[in-house]
């Protein structure tokens, strides 16, 4: 672990403890105004379910009600279903990239073969262009050569293996000590068997990193499921929350609340990998 | 203590294993790759050199480009997205990086309440947030910054419709926006980072920020180099903000290269212009890694 | 091409959940593709209903609805129709029907209609959907869109609301209205400005200097002209007068304002805006109105006209056009057309335009309608039918070309500048000359007004 950064101010207490509330208090400040926007979103969830516009500004609204919560529920048959069809296509996103990528970011970082600079600088230049002009090949693709319109395969297919995830995985796998493995290798274990058993156990924190920002990522894209899907059974959940905005105006709260709900699976997951957060590559554990 | 550099450099020769197994860890990978990546890439590139039709295109070499680089809102749209990068990156790279030290002293539970709260703007969809910020930019004088400003008594603000405050606008939004993922990722980083260098430096007598320069520094190299990477691709892509709160405005001064782009291949239907803007833009991007690599230096052994 | 059918073939094999769906084709029904966006906040629901009633007189149609969202209908159907996967059918404003046919997908549909049906719809709101001579869909409603103000305040600044409603008003009646209408904590005039929205303020008030389109009859460019300074310059006199107010205001808050009485006059404002307002002044009963609501009459105005400017109202044409796909027929594409008038006709436009307060632009949909009672006052009634007749549709003879290079100079120039001016940091002459430049380089010199246009 990484504590040793600061000092324990074993012989001055008071010292630490000046020092953590001075660092307490910065941080408070800091999350108190990146979270403002979100207070705002949640108070106005609970607000009145109607076209609202208030010129006031209130932060908070002054009736405080579930309606949105309820509209948002009753405004398409399909509204609780747009949410299960964002997690299936998240979930298999993150399973895809977990996997394939961290094998491609391991290979890139740790193995001699030939062709991998060039692969590597492909894959790194392939993300230098920009996605507006490579959506309309891929729609082709998709929907003209493979017909998957309004498939989960068209969701998810296209960001399975993504070469964000690629170079995140190489760059961490790159700081892990070339020594470790070569001494597993010499202990006869054959790459994969390195990887499964080595490098892996030393990759929780990427590896969680990397699926939390993947299924960030899955759950709120929205262009590429709007361009794919035509029936409303088959919207992801951003999709479905646009329809929410109407030429004259927005059903604010409702809109607000669906937003909520939305974020509601990604806490759960972000919490429940929050341990592989903390564990860090335990590099030195494991060579004593 | 391990270091690195000290290895003698592996020289660039392959055996026969190492090349089997290293192809078959990107197979699939390479494969998703080449078709849904690499596929559109190049298609793109194609589509850059034609008068795009979906029914017969037409094959005009460089008309393109050269319709690209004679449009002064071109270059202004590249000024604007090279100012936009230049700030929003690197101060977001910083403010991500002190975030994570300074959570670093506390107990797992209270580090992960701070690494929840910094990420949760991150959560919001996209559409919701830009709704409130555009309340929260409302120019007049009851729109929720100008009364703070108006609290230490300072005049309203048209946060999003002058020329003065425009840019900053969007970029204090990017701020305040964005920080979250880059948080865990330097956390991840600076976890992975063995104590015992720690130890040796404080019995060396280093200081807090010697630390900080000497160990946490280079040891986060790699992940610093892909978050400004990354950050920097997407930074030259950007083209939501600008499409949802300001529309370009005003006087073309928050006009994105992204925007354009967009404006070009979904408004106008001018495909073929929108993949050779995207080309060009594509190697300003390449040109600027590039140099980062050099710079930063990847030399973390392979 | 050979990568292609690997690909292809290699997926097929990965994906059995997509394989679904091959059946037999013979005799299969022809399905009708039509994509639209929320048109009326029930329009999908209506849509399916007139589907299956269509389909019991035509068994041999199936239609497939792909319903949008407002704001990203347009880079989806851009999307699809570059793909060569464009729906049959699909909603688009006038405006955008240049870049469909730059994009070689319009199609002619006189081809597939006789005459009778087609001289159904009115000729000026057919011109909207023409371009060089050849029509691509049918129009749904013609919305006029001005200002709408409260009757009380506007007649305690001393405007004669009944005589504007039915003879229109001169800029400088307006000026003095605004003028007077303009006190502590309300102002005389609110036009919804800020972000993209600037571009309906430029169109809007284009007709009080006479500009009604992007080209002139003679199919000269017309934001060069003379007729352009006098408005931009309107336009400087209006912001730094203080009877608007001096920053950017939300296209949310403009109605909100007026319903608040925080403005006595809003734009751009529509004849719908009654129903909005009645109901937001109803909803004080159960709390659902907007905080602040105050009794009042809207009325709604049509824009002021400058002297030596024919008077005009400013006309958006929404409609449907038909666009060609890989799996075009002729005898495909004979039913598309006759869907398309099926739906742009009879009770189908009357629901539209009765749900936006507009009368129909076709003979069969205003008999439709005449069943409707709007709730509407008569003196707006009357202010509406006069304004509709005052659109003057765009001149015949405009290319696809010249459409979609109207639209790049209203996005990436006229726009922007318009905001610099609104937010005082460009005079008139400044945005005027920055306006001329562009425009000079993109059409030619020749092709752009010059003088006064009449």
């Amino acid at each position: 672990m990484a504590s040793g950064l600061y000092s324990q101010h074993l012989n001055n207490r008071k010292l630490y403890y000046i020092r953590q509330v001075i660092l307490v208090a910065f941080l408070v400040l800091f999350a108190v105004v990146s979270l403002f926007p979100i207070v705002y979103m949640i108070a106005w969830s609970f607000g009145p379910a109607i076209e609202s516009a208030s010129t006031s500004y209130s932060i908070f609204p002054k009736v405080w009600t579930l309606d949105s919560y309820k509209a948002f529920i009753d405004y398409n048959q399909y509204s609780l279903r747009w949410l299960l069809n964002s997690l299936v296509v998240a979930v298999f996103t993150v399973i895809g990239n977990v996997i394939f990528a961290g094998l491609a970011g391991y290979a890139f970082a740790k193995i001699n073969f030939r062709g991998r600079n060039v692969l590597f600088f492909m894959v790194l230049v392939a993300m230098m262009i920009p996605y507006q002009v490579t959506q309309v090949p891929l729609y082709i693709l998709i929907v003209k050569q493979f017909k998957m319109t309004n498939t989960f395969a068209a969701l998810i297919l296209p960001s399975i293996c993504t070469s964000y995830n690629i170079f995140l995985s190489k760059q961490f796998f790159s700081s892990i000590p070339t020594a470790l493995i070569e001494s597993a290798k010499i202990e006869g274990c054959g790459q994969f068997k390195t990887y499964w058993l080595i490098v892996l156990p030393l990759s929780k924190t990427i590896l969680a990193v990397m699926a939390i920002n993947t299924f960030l990522s899955s759950w709120n894209n929205f262009f590429w499921p709007f361009l794919v899907t035509s029936v409303d059974k088959m919207f992801t959940i951003q999709v479905g929350l646009k329809t929410f905005k109407f030429a004259n105006g927005t059903l604010l709260s409702p809109m607000m609340a669906g937003a909520c709900i939305s974020a509601i699976p990604m806490f759960i997951l972000f919490f429940s990998l929050q341990k592989y957060f903390l564990e860090g590559v335990t590099v030195g554990a494991v060579k004593g | 203590m391990k270091k690195e550099g000290k290895k003698p450099k592996i020289k660039q020769k392959f055996n026969k294993g190492e090349n089997i197994s290293g192809w078959l860890f990107i197979a699939v990978a390479m494969f998703i790759f080449a078709i849904f990546t690499l596929y559109p890439v190049i298609s793109a590139v194609i589509t850059s050199f034609q008068k795009y039709k979906p029914f017969g295109s037409e094959w005009v070499a460089g008309r393109n480009y050269l319709d690209a680089v004679t449009s002064s809102l071109f270059w202004k749209s590249i000024k604007n997205t090279i100012l936009y990068t230049a700030a929003v990156v690197p101060l977001s790279l910083l403010l991500s990086f002190a975030i994570s030290v300074m959570i670093l002293p506390f107990r797992k539970k209270t580090q992960s309440v701070f690494k929840a709260l910094y990420y949760l703007p991150g959560i919001a969809s996209g559409v919701a947030s830009a709704v409130v910020w555009l309340w929260l930019y409302d120019a007049s004088p009851s729109g929720i910054f100008n009364r703070i400003l108006g609290v230490f008594g300072m005049s309203s603000q048209n946060w999003l419709s002058s020329s003065k405050t425009a840019m900053l606008s969007l970029i204090l939004m990017a701020l305040l926006s964005s920080h979250g993922s880059n948080i865990i990722i330097y956390m991840a980083a600076l976890h992975g980072i063995d104590n015992t260098y720690f130890e040796a430096a404080e019995m060396d007598g280093a200081t807090f920020m010697q630390k900080i320069f000497y160990i946490v520094f280079p040891l986060c190299k790699p992940t610093t180099l892909f978050l400004l990477v990354t950050g920097i691709i997407g930074s030259f892509q950007v083209f939501m903000n600008a499409y949802m709160m300001t529309g370009g405005g005003p006087d073309n001064n928050t006009t994105m290269v992204g925007l354009l782009i967009f404006n070009n291949a979904f408004t106008y239907g001018k495909y073929g212009l929108a993949c050779a803007q995207a080309i060009m833009l594509a190697i300003v991007i390449a040109g600027l890694t590039m140099l980062q690599f050099k710079v930063m230096g990847d030399d973390v052994e392979y | 091409m050979k990568l292609r059918k690997v690909i292809a073939a290699a997926l097929a094999g990965l994906m059995v959940l997509s394989m679904a769906g091959c059946g037999d084709s013979s005799d299969k029904p022809d399905t009708i593709t039509i994509m639209v966006p929320p048109v009326t906040g029930t329009y999908v629901e209506d849509l399916n209903g007139w589907i299956e009633e269509y389909k019991v007189d035509h068994p041999n149609i199936d239609v497939q609805v792909i319903a949008t969202s407002w704001d990203e209908h347009t880079s989806k159907l851009t999307t699809m129709a570059l793909a060569g996967e464009a729906p049959d059918i699909a909603e688009v404003s006038y405006g955008a029907v240049g870049t469909y046919v730059e994009m070689g997908v319009g199609i002619d549909i006189k081809k597939y209609l006789s005459k009778d049906r087609i001289a159904d719809y009115d000729q000026n709101a057919l011109d909207y959907m023409t371009l060089e001579d050849t029509l691509y869909g049918f129009p749904l409603y013609i919305t006029i869109q001005a200002l709408g103000g409260n009757r009380e305040m506007l007649e305690a600044a001393g405007a004669d609301v009944q005589k504007i409603q039915t003879q229109g008003w001169t800029y400088d009646e307006f000026l003095e209205v605004i003028k007077n209408g303009t006190k502590d904590g309300r102002w005389g005039f609110v036009f919804a400005n800020s972000g993209a929205t600037t571009a309906d303020f430029v169109s809007i008030f284009g007709v009080a200097a006479g500009i009604s389109s992007n080209f002139t009859p003679d199919l000269k460019y017309v934001y060069t002209s003379e007729n352009m300074l006098s408005l931009l310059q309107a336009v400087e006199t209006m912001t730094t007068s203080g009877y608007m107010p001096d920053y950017s205001v939300e296209a949310g808050q403009r109605l909100v304002m007026l319903e608040t009485g925080e403005t006595m006059l809003t734009g751009k404002a529509m004849p719908l805006f009654e129903s909005n307002v009645k109901k937001n002044i109803a909803g004080k009963a159960d709390g659902s109105a907007v905080e602040g609501t105050i009794d009042m009459e809207y009325v709604f105005l049509p824009v002021p006209t400058m002297a030596n400017a024919t008077e005009s109202v400013y006309g958006v044409v929404d409609g449907m056009i038909a666009l060609k796909n890989n799996n075009t027929t002729e005898a495909h594409l004979k039913n598309v057309c006759e869907f398309l008038d099926f739906l742009c006709s009879g009770e189908r436009a009357a629901a539209v335009d009765n749900a936006v307060y507009l009368s129909a632009v076709c003979e069969s949909g205003r008999k439709a309608q005449e069943s409707f009672t709007l709730d509407q006052s008569d003196l707006n009634a009357a202010a509406v039918e006069r304004a509709v007749s005052k659109v003057i549709a765009p001149p015949a003879g405009i290319t696809a070309e010249m459409n979609a290079n109207a639209k790049t100079m209203m996005d990436e120039t006229i726009v922007p500048k318009f905001q610099a001016l609104l937010a005082g940091e460009a005079t008139a002459q400044e945005v005027y000359d920055a306006i001329c430049t562009a425009a000079k380089n993109l059409f030619g010199e020749e092709n752009c007004a010059s003088g006064w246009v009449k």
